[in-house]
């Protein structure tokens, strides 16, 4: 990535461009929490689940990032503006906002400089 | 004096003549010098020795590009002559020199080449071990630039500029200028920066058959002058062009002086730099193209210098740049700048141009007509002359009929010339730093013989030089071209005069002809023996150098440039990017084009640090009670955005602090707690979400204790929540988290639609404890409210009133281990009621406590502070506070549930467990090692075998039980009560141990009767009021201007200026800058799902984001979905807050600003990127954003009025940050009346 990935902006729903400093990243969109599993449940099917298999879905949830070099819908806190969280698509390989499904952009991963 | 006769096109002044010194001698110079051109005029020829070869080194180039003319001034190491300008009285240096710069001691080093072959830093004099440490000391003494003093204190004042813009040109030479006016004339806003004083580009010195070329641009120049949405910035290099457009630099501030393009540049103010940025729509880069270096056998002689530089002295600064010269030059400025040198006078002997074919047939025939020889196809070989230059060889290029001459070749294809002027390029190569920055993509071009064009990055367009255009119609029509294609990203319609303006240009000449030639006629045999001849003069890199990169396999640019250091020094890629490629495509013996150019990286130009760094203001939160702690001798202490109190003697330990606390009473300064009010349908449900308990369970009166924690199971937070009604609480946070908190329910309530709203007011309330078995002695001497165990039992919170009728919220707490309130007052009413507790508490000797206290009182209680006995690692259940957990509840998903339930039984986690620090002096009589007479601090490892098996969180010496206590983290095999632990830690380089034993985590009343049951005051008989009458209530604000009043008024309690003496001209403030605070003006939020069915005083809220309405003298403006302000900014009392839940008084929870004058949009271009001065957007309107790093709610009013606020704690750091940056455009304080007097205007 060149310097020309380093600065960026957002397009906030409330105030419009700003500078990627005005924003704290809240991670790429993954669904809402899942439910619990009812502890105290005596049901069969309950007793006969795999307690890990839960807690498997949870973390699962909770800790993995694919982290593809591709479009990606993320979550995006305006702190520094109007304090709303958003989501957005942006392609992390240019950090440049992106629409859903748009083509991986070019990318010079390697390239001959790497310092 | 070597000057020439006054030429129209010098910029010097020849009528002030400026006195400095260098090397200690003393020299004269003219007003419009730089420090370069002054040198180089007064006679001196070396200006340093060379970074690693002291070899001697004068001036190559006028852009302050290399190394060779860095220089101290006055002290500061590494200053550019070639473009610093020169002042009366500068004490300028060499670098880089033991002595005399013309007798270098290191000269020798230079003898000595064959020892440091390419990378021989990373190669050699790594073994032994012990040597390489010698070597490395040694060879840095050695090598280098300047010294930096550090006794030498900083100069000059720094300031910053953010600029917002549709079209940024960078360079205002006849393409940029073309550019920028194009763009203008549609009306958008320009800016273009220009790293010299002066407008013009090359045509600024150029003079072609006896007529200045100036007359060419000035024109444009004037016109762009009086543009009025043109914005030009001079002596101001573009740094970077980063994403999205964003561009830095830096401008020196100069000052006197007219800086107009047919004037001097002024006289700069010693080392006063701006720094800028400017994030424009599109940029046109028109950075024109700079000289390849020719390489040839000492080429970095004194005397040996670029066409620009010379023909530049000559003409700009009218120095004479020598007597006799030779020149070797590769494209047609060379041959002019030939013609014009020998016109003024110096004795051009001989011309070899590297082109064997298409020269300029006029100016070859001026040559021919000026008696000069001239030999195409030929180059310089090889220079004569250790300190400078006394003779030149020249000889033929192979293909131009004759063979390459070897060391005393014929005479009919070499030349010796006794000179002491070499002017040698290789050509030109466009200026492509900024464009590589930028993302493009570079090529090798067949015809132009430089990396050209490939592909441009969005919103990036080019003109001029950078495209290897001469014609000077073609620039100019580039530049419009370019122009317009800028507009045209803006969004302008601009296709007509675009499709026209391009077949204009491609009437015109096309790209120059290049020459490819790198080194002259040197052959390899000489190089390899030894013979210098530089590709990176900055970091002393030579052709030999870059043989033998490619020897040890680096054998491509990017590869050599880390291995031989090439283009790693100031230069960077300017003088041997291009060639270096060049250079290697030869060495590895491929087609010139095969390697692509180094990257170029920011900053293109080096600024100083100092600049970098910036005004660099101090800006933090301070409490309410801030001075009258500092003046109780409060020693400050920075946590997160607040400074605190953290001790209050020279006694570190806080003996007396603390004992004043378990015995009788203390006042803390909690203000910094987080505080908030939730409220709406779903307001529990969210509370249940985040934090561990059962939140049905609050209730009103009463604080029930709970923590967050995160969704792996991480305690991160812990406060109470009071029920303050139905569907309304109020709750508190720990103060690292406050400012996190509405942000964390938002995030993990965000896929559920709840309606709840919530408001922050941590800076609203000001939180004072009053801690110790005398604490209600006191507190009840300021209030009629029942304090008694019954009425008001530990853990309880009432709604008091305190002194002259000031509302409390009081919370019975214990964080201490004592009987202890927590009074939460409005932010302006606490110096009130913290006086009055000081006068309440005289009697008993009352006396403040700051953080460590506390923190000491809280650990021998037990009580843990999260991020202290927590951390990633640790769970709400290892710190042992799993009760807290409502372990039943699946359904309201609370955050981090699904994790502790998994960990439960985990084993090998780290537990919280309480330590008895074992006494040295007891165990030394023991007759046990002698390493263990040490008491453990903070942070001590517990080691287990060779195991790190935990650490100490804090520990202390406890006067009260007289041992050291501690709390620990340790594994959980450690964790029984009793187990001896070894303790290491690290202490002046050697390792120390002791030793502790595992005790229950809580040491000074574990029962806790001291929380629940203290001392009753003295009876008091019902109905009694307090003793004496309390004194009336007055608030205040956060801000304290250093001006004096002139008239003040008494309003609502607060105490209201309107007028400072400073301020008895309001229509000279307006011309100016005044800022007015208006904090004891009423303020509040107003915030509803839906939020338009809210009409405050039956005003209709905006109805969209961004969007102010002003009616009846108050300012509603629309923050985002749910939630608007209104602020009161009408005459004389501000109504009532309405009734009704939507509302909020948050008259203390800001700082409010009024900024008033013609000068408001300079003063906030100083402090702030956001663009609140939109053309074409109907004012007002609001803007939330960051102003000196602060969130600021900002509504421009007008482009001569600005309102702002922002979170109260930040007032004062933050007016003062605000002056200083303002001080350049007038800003100073105003009383309110000329805001009163302001918005009476507007109305009329």
């Amino acid at each position: 990535m060149g310097c020309d990935a380093v600065t960026f902006r957002l397009t906030c729903p409330v105030c419009g461009k700003r500078d990627i400093r005005e924003f704290t990243y809240g991670g790429p969109e993954r669904g809402s929490r899942p439910a619990e599993a009812d502890p105290g449940s005596e049901s069969e099917a309950a007793a006969e689940a795999d307690p890990a298999a839960g807690a498997e879905a949870h973390f699962r949830w909770a800790q993995f990032r694919m982290n593809r070099p591709e479009p990606q819908e993320e979550w995006w806190h305006h702190g520094a503006g109007c304090g709303v969280w958003f989501s957005t698509w942006r392609d992390p390989a240019t950090n440049r906002e992106a629409p859903p499904g748009a083509e991986a952009s070019e990318h010079e991963a390697g390239g001959g400089d790497s310092s | 004096m070597s000057r020439l006769p006054p030429s129209s096109t010098e910029r010097i002044d020849r009528s002030r003549t400026l006195r400095f010194r260098w090397c200690g001698r003393a020299l004269e110079g003219f007003e419009g010098d730089t420090v370069a051109s002054a040198l180089w005029g007064a006679g001196v020829r070396t200006f340093g020795r060379s970074f690693e070869y002291h070899r001697p080194r004068g001036l190559y180039d006028l852009e302050g590009e290399g190394s060779s003319q860095l220089v101290s001034i006055d002290g500061v190491p590494n200053q550019s002559a070639g473009t610093t300008p020169l002042r009366e009285g500068m004490e300028v240096g060499a670098q880089n020199v033991r002595g005399d710069p013309r007798f270098d001691v290191y000269g020798l080093l230079d003898r000595l080449d064959r020892f440091m072959p390419a990378g021989f830093y990373y190669r050699l004099f790594h073994r032994p071990v012990w040597a390489a440490r010698f070597f490395q000391e040694r060879m840095r003494g050695l090598a280098g630039l300047g010294v930096l003093r550090l006794g030498v204190p900083d100069r000059g004042e720094r300031a910053e500029r953010y600029l917002n813009a549709d079209v940024a040109v960078v360079g205002g030479g006849p393409a940029g200028l073309s550019a920028a006016l194009e763009a203008g004339r549609l009306g958008l806003r320009v800016c273009l920066f220009e790293r010299r004083p002066w407008l013009g580009g090359h045509l600024d010195w150029r003079v072609r058959d006896g007529r200045p070329l100036a007359g060419e641009v000035s024109a444009l120049a004037d016109q762009l002058e009086r543009m009025e949405s043109m914005r030009v910035f001079r002596h101001a290099p573009v740094t970077g062009i980063w994403g999205e457009n964003l561009l830095t630099g830096f401008q020196c501030r100069t000052t006197g002086g007219r800086t107009g393009s047919g004037t001097n540049g002024g006289t700069a103010a010693a080392f006063d730099e701006t720094h800028w940025e400017c994030r424009a729509r599109a940029v046109v880069v028109a950075t024109g193209s700079i000289e390849r270096p020719l390489v040839f056998e000492h080429n970095d002689r004194p005397g040996v210098m670029q066409v620009d530089t010379a023909i530049r002295l000559a003409r700009t600064y009218g120095v004479r740049p020598g007597a006799a010269a030779a020149f070797s030059v590769g494209d047609d400025l060379g041959l002019e700048a030939a013609v014009d040198l020998a016109s003024l006078g110096v004795d051009v002997r001989v011309v070899a141009d590297a082109r064997h074919e298409g020269h300029d047939e006029a100016l070859v025939a001026a040559l021919v007509e000026a008696g000069i020889d001239f030999r195409p196809g030929w180059a310089a070989s090889r220079v004569r002359g250790r300190s400078r230059v006394r003779r030149v060889e020249l000889a033929a290029r192979a293909g131009s009929g004759a063979t390459v001459g070897s060391a005393g070749g014929g005479a009919g294809d070499s030349l010796r010339v006794a000179c002491d002027l070499l002017v040698a390029s290789a050509g030109r190569q466009p200026d492509i730093g900024l464009l590589s920055c930028a993302g493009a993509r570079f090529r090798h071009g067949e015809r132009t013989r430089t990396f050209e064009l490939e592909r441009l990055p969005p919103d990036v367009f080019t003109a001029g030089g950078v495209l290897r255009l001469t014609d000077i119609e073609a620039l100019t029509s580039s530049g419009r071209v370019a122009g317009l294609e800028a507009a045209a990203a803006c969004g302008a319609d601009v296709a007509g005069p675009l499709a026209r303006e391009r077949a204009r240009l491609a009437d015109r000449p096309g790209p120059a002809r290049g020459s490819s030639i790198v080194r002259g006629p040197v052959t390899e045999r000489r190089l390899a023996a030894g013979r210098k001849a530089f590709l990176d003069f900055d970091e002393d890199g030579t052709w030999k150098n870059a043989a033998q990169s490619a020897a040890c396999g680096f054998d491509v640019p990017e590869l050599a440039k880390r291995f031989g250091n090439f283009g790693l020094g100031p230069g960077q890629y300017r003088v041997p990017g291009q060639n270096l490629a060049m250079a290697m495509a030869e060495i590895a013996g491929r087609p010139v084009g095969s390697f692509a150019a180094t990257t170029v990286r920011p900053p293109v130009i080096p600024p100083s640090l100092a600049t970098l760094a910036g005004s660099n203001h101090d800006i933090h939160k301070r409490t309410p009670l801030h001075d009258d702690q500092a003046s109780r001798g409060a020693v400050f202490r920075r946590a997160g955005p607040w400074q605190r109190a953290r001790y209050f003697s020279a006694d570190r330990e806080c003996l007396e602090e603390i004992r004043n606390v378990r015995e009788n009473v203390g006042l803390l300064d909690s203000s910094p707690l987080g505080k908030f009010r939730i409220w709406g349908p779903d307001s529990l449900r969210a509370l249940q979400r985040v934090y561990v308990s059962d939140m049905t369970r609050a209730r009103p009166g009463r604080c029930t204790y709970s923590a967050m924690c995160n969704d792996t199971g991480n305690i991160i937070d812990d406060g109470v929540v009071v029920r303050t009604g139905e569907d309304e609480f109020y709750f508190t946070t720990s103060s690292n988290r406050a400012g996190g908190t509405v942000e964390w329910l938002r995030f993990h309530t965000r896929y559920d639609g709840w309606d709840y709203n919530l408001v922050n007011l941590t800076d609203a309330l000001a939180s004072i404890n009053v801690a110790g078995p005398n604490a209600r002695r006191v507190l009840e001497k300021i209030t009629n409210a029942e304090l008694s165990d019954e009425a008001f039992p530990y853990l309880g919170c009432r709604e008091i009133e305190v002194g002259d009728g000031v509302a409390a919220r009081c919370l019975r707490l214990g964080f201490v281990g004592e009987l202890s309130y927590e009074l939460h007052v409005r932010a302006s009413h606490a110096r009130y009621v913290w006086d009055l507790l000081w006068e309440a508490g005289a009697e008993y000797g009352i006396r403040p406590f700051g953080l460590e206290a506390q923190n000491c009182l809280r650990a021998e209680k037990g009580h843990v502070i999260i991020g202290t006995e927590s951390e990633q690692r640790v769970t709400l259940l290892d710190i042992g506070m799993g009760w807290l957990w409502d372990r039943e509840d699946t359904a309201s998903g609370k955050v981090g549930a699904a994790a502790l339930r998994y960990c439960e039984g985990q084993s090998g986690r780290l537990k919280l467990v309480g330590l008895r620090v074992d006494d040295p002096a007891g165990d030394a009589g023991a007759g046990t090692a002698r390493d263990v007479a040490h008491r453990p601090e903070d942070g001590a490892l517990v080691v287990d075998g060779d195991r790190i098996a935990g650490f100490v969180c804090t520990t202390r010496h406890s006067e009260a039980l007289g041992w050291q206590y501690g709390l620990a983290l340790v594994e959980d095999r450690l964790a029984e009560r009793g187990r001896a632990l070894d303790l290491y830690e690290s202490r002046d380089g050697r390792t120390v141990r002791s030793t502790a034993t595992v005790v229950p985590p809580h040491f000074h009343d574990p029962k806790g009767q001291r929380l629940r049951s203290a001392p009753e005051g003295r009876p008091r008989r019902s109905g009694e009021a307090p003793s004496k009458r309390a004194p009336a209530a007055h608030r205040r604000s956060p801000v304290r201007f250093d001006a004096a009043p002139a008239r003040t008024e008494r309003r609502a309690g607060w105490n209201v200026v309107l007028d400072y003496e400073s301020d008895r001209a309001p229509t000279d403030v307006l011309r100016r800058a005044g800022l007015v605070d208006l904090s004891h003006r009423v303020r509040w939020d107003v915030q509803n799902r839906d939020i338009r069915a809210v009409r405050p005083f039956g005003l209709d809220v905006p109805g969209r984001p961004g969007e102010v309405a002003v009616r009846d003298g108050l300012m509603i403006n629309r923050m985002n979905g749910t939630q608007a302000s209104v602020w009161h900014v009408g005459p004389g009392a501000a109504p009532a807050m309405p009734d009704g839940p939507h509302y909020t008084d948050t008259t203390d929870s800001h700082c409010w600003l009024a900024l008033l004058g013609d000068a408001i949009p300079e003063v906030l271009e100083s402090v702030t990127d956001l663009d609140l001065f939109e053309p074409g957007r109907a004012r007002p309107f609001l803007t939330q954003g960051p102003i000196l790093h602060v969130p600021c709610q900002v509504v421009t009013w007008r482009d001569d009025a600005v309102l702002l606020a922002f979170s109260r704690g930040y007032g004062q750091t933050f007016v003062e940050a605000l002056l200083e940056s303002g001080r350049h455009a007038g800003l100073r304080p105003a009383g309110e009346q000329v805001f009163t007097d302001w918005t009476h205007a507007l109305k009329s």
